[in-house]
């Protein structure tokens, strides 16, 4: 329960902290319908369901951006306020406390995907039907689930390496392209294949997009089976979803231990 | 002279023994420097229920470095430290659950979100039962003043202001022990007065409190006991009185003058007779304090090592302060 606590009061934290800078329309209501725009130029030569695919595509990159930077900068953030130590004295562990941010953090990263749908149908008149919708919202919480668990990760890797910044800034966009926001992950070389399916966003998006009713042939099982699957891969998909979300949660456990201790030990958090 | 420690006390709530902390810091990217800095070199003392016990040393002298280990921010390099029993490098949730930390300074709050919204989030993060916290929460803010601050942006409170906050976050889930570190530091009069009063009251509540201090004054008026340290070493620990004592057979020449240079003061520090010199500013003035044993005796010598303008020269009893800087000049 004191676990529960300390989660729930920061993402409560998280959220009011968020909402109490106007700044946040930038990258939140803004940056989506950029994207959504550049998205729908990109592809002007192609029509129907292709620029759905694009579109939400897009979707995903406006959660991925968010899952790096505010997520991956959650306990940096906290020694630049100079909170750090605050929080590290109190008797609940680090990491549900960091949880309840990259929560909060994945949330928004998933308004802002749902947004960039609502703005591609609304404005640009986008054709939307989506096959399964029941999947597709199930599909979208899993995802945000794997990027809460990725940004605690991405959080205390951050935290352990010194060249956080350029770590970020140049996984941006190989993150993009290799998690399929762009194309299908079949067209890649064989050998990004690893990375690629390794990220649980990959997975995620190929639920989204399988229950918006796209064909097998661009699915992510290309990559693994060789051909396009037969029937729906939207439940493995999502079993994928899940166990690598696990496997993010696991690694982050330990490396939250690491980071612990190395405050104790060093001191060096409470310094900027 | 010999400065006594009294560093035993019966039934200690905090209880320092052979503390020592070594920092290590590299610098240089490519070719690596290691440094190290003993902070805290073998401190020993205990603190009983219900003190208000002082650590009181100039910058740098190891104090918050003493103040993260009893709070389990950092692992001592050696020795062993309990508060309530609990071991700070073992059980460190159980300590935690039990102690408040004010680390002053105007970082450290969350400055988008209202004072309320600071303390609320502290609250969850210390487990404050949910149906006791909006009324603990009021309860700290009356105590520390800012009731009517509270819903206000933490960015647009005075430096005094956030100061309070700092102490009603640290004391929002009541805890047995409370260490404030240099809860005064650049705060106008005023204000400090208010954190002096705030921290007796709290020691009537029954509260054990570990204060740290660079202003004597201040360790003076509030704390029982107090623990002279510098250069990470435990100089004397003493109630004021018995700190006070340490100086009973000096005197204080104090030396008003204009354009007193650091020369003129080590001159004076060199003469056979002279125990410590210290000289503050006041305007345009400058104020020598020379302790000495034998002030008839000394005043000639002491005058005529200057050559700068003195415009008076007294001789007063000596205060707590000079026992201070004795000790800190390292004649312990
Ligand atoms: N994280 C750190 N790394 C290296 N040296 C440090 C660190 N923190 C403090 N120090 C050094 O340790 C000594 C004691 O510092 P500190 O405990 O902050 O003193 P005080 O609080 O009495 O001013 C100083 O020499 C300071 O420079
Ligand atoms: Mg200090």
């Amino acid at each position: 329960m004191p676990r529960l606590r300390a989660l729930v009061g920061s993402f409560r934290q998280q959220a009011f902290h968020f909402l109490s800078a106007p700044s946040w329309l930038i990258p939140n209501i803004i940056a989506p319908f950029v994207i959504t725009m550049v998205v729908l130029l990109m592809y002007q030569e192609v029509t129907g369901s292709v620029i759905l695919y694009a579109v939400l595509g897009g979707g995903m990159m406006g959660m991925w951006g968010n899952t790096l930077y505010a997520s991956g900068y959650s306990i940096q953030s906290e020694r630049w306020w100079g909170t750090i130590e605050a929080v590290l004295v109190v008797p609940s562990s680090l990491i549900w406390i960091i949880a309840g941010r990259t929560i909060w953090n994945a949330l928004i990263g998933v308004v802002n995907g749902l947004l960039v749908l609502v703005i591609s149908v609304v404005a640009f008149g986008v054709p939307m039907d989506i096959a399964d919708p029941l999947m597709f919202m199930a599909s979208f919480l899993l995802t945000m689930f794997s990027l809460a668990t990725l940004g605690l990760l991405f959080s205390s890797a951050f935290v352990l390496t010194r060249q956080a910044g350029v770590l970020t800034n140049g996984l941006e966009f190989p993150i993009y392209v290799a998690s399929g926001c762009l194309f299908p992950i079949a067209l890649l070389p064989a050998w990004a294949f690893p990375f690629s399916l390794s990220l649980a966003p990959s997975w995620g998006i190929d639920a989204i997009r399988e229950a918006a009713g796209f064909a097998p042939e661009s699915s992510v099982w290309v990559t693994v089976l060789g051909s396009a699957p037969q029937a729906s891969f939207i439940l493995p998909d999502l079993a994928m979803v899940v166990l690598l979300s696990m496997v993010y949660l696991a690694l982050a456990i330990v490396l939250f231990r690491v980071v612990e201790r190395q405050a104790r030990l060093t001191g060096e958090l409470g310094r900027v | 002279m010999f400065a006594p420690l009294m560093v035993e006390v019966e039934d200690p709530v905090i209880e320092a023994r052979d503390l020592v902390r070594i920092y290590r810091s590299s610098s240089g990217i490519i070719r690596k420097r290691y440094k190290e800095t003993l902070a805290v070199d073998h401190i020993s003392f205990s603190v009983g229920r219900g003190e208000l016990f002082g650590i009181l040393g100039p910058n740098g002298a190891g104090k918050t470095t003493t103040i993260k280990m009893l709070t389990t921010l950092l692992i001592p390099t050696s020795g062993k430290a309990t508060i309530l029993g609990y071991d700070v490098q073992h059980d460190a949730m159980e300590v935690r659950k039990r102690i408040g930390l004010v680390l002053g300074g105007e970082r450290g709050l969350y400055y988008r979100v209202s004072g309320r919204q600071n303390l609320r989030y502290f609250a969850d993060l210390y487990g404050v039962p949910l149906h006791d916290r909006e009324r603990r929460i009021q309860e700290v803010l009356d105590m520390v003043g800012l009731s009517e601050k509270a819903d206000v942006k933490v960015e647009n409170y005075s430096r005094g202001m956030k100061q309070k906050l700092h102490i009603a976050k640290g004391i929002v889930h009541d805890p047995e022990v409370i260490f404030l570190d240099e809860p005064t530091i650049g705060l106008d009069p005023q204000a400090s007065r208010d954190i002096r009063r705030m921290t007796q009251e709290l020691i009537g509540m029954g509260k054990t409190i570990l204060l740290t201090t660079h202003y004597m004054l201040e360790a003076d008026e509030l704390c029982g006991r107090i623990a002279v340290i510098n250069g990470g070493k435990l100089l004397a620990l003493d109630t004021p009185t018995g700190l006070k004592s340490l100086v009973k057979d000096t005197s204080v020449i104090e030396v008003e003058g204009f354009g007193i240079t650091d020369l003129e003061m080590d001159r004076v520090r060199g003469l056979d007779g002279v125990r410590a010199v210290s000289s503050t500013t006041n305007g345009s003035k400058q104020v020598m304090r020379v302790q000495v044993c034998d002030a008839g005796e000394m005043l000639t010598p002491v005058t005529r090592s200057l050559e700068c303008r003195v415009l008076d020269v007294h001789v007063k009893e000596p205060t707590l302060e000079d026992a201070y800087l004795w000790l800190v000049e390292g004649h312990a």
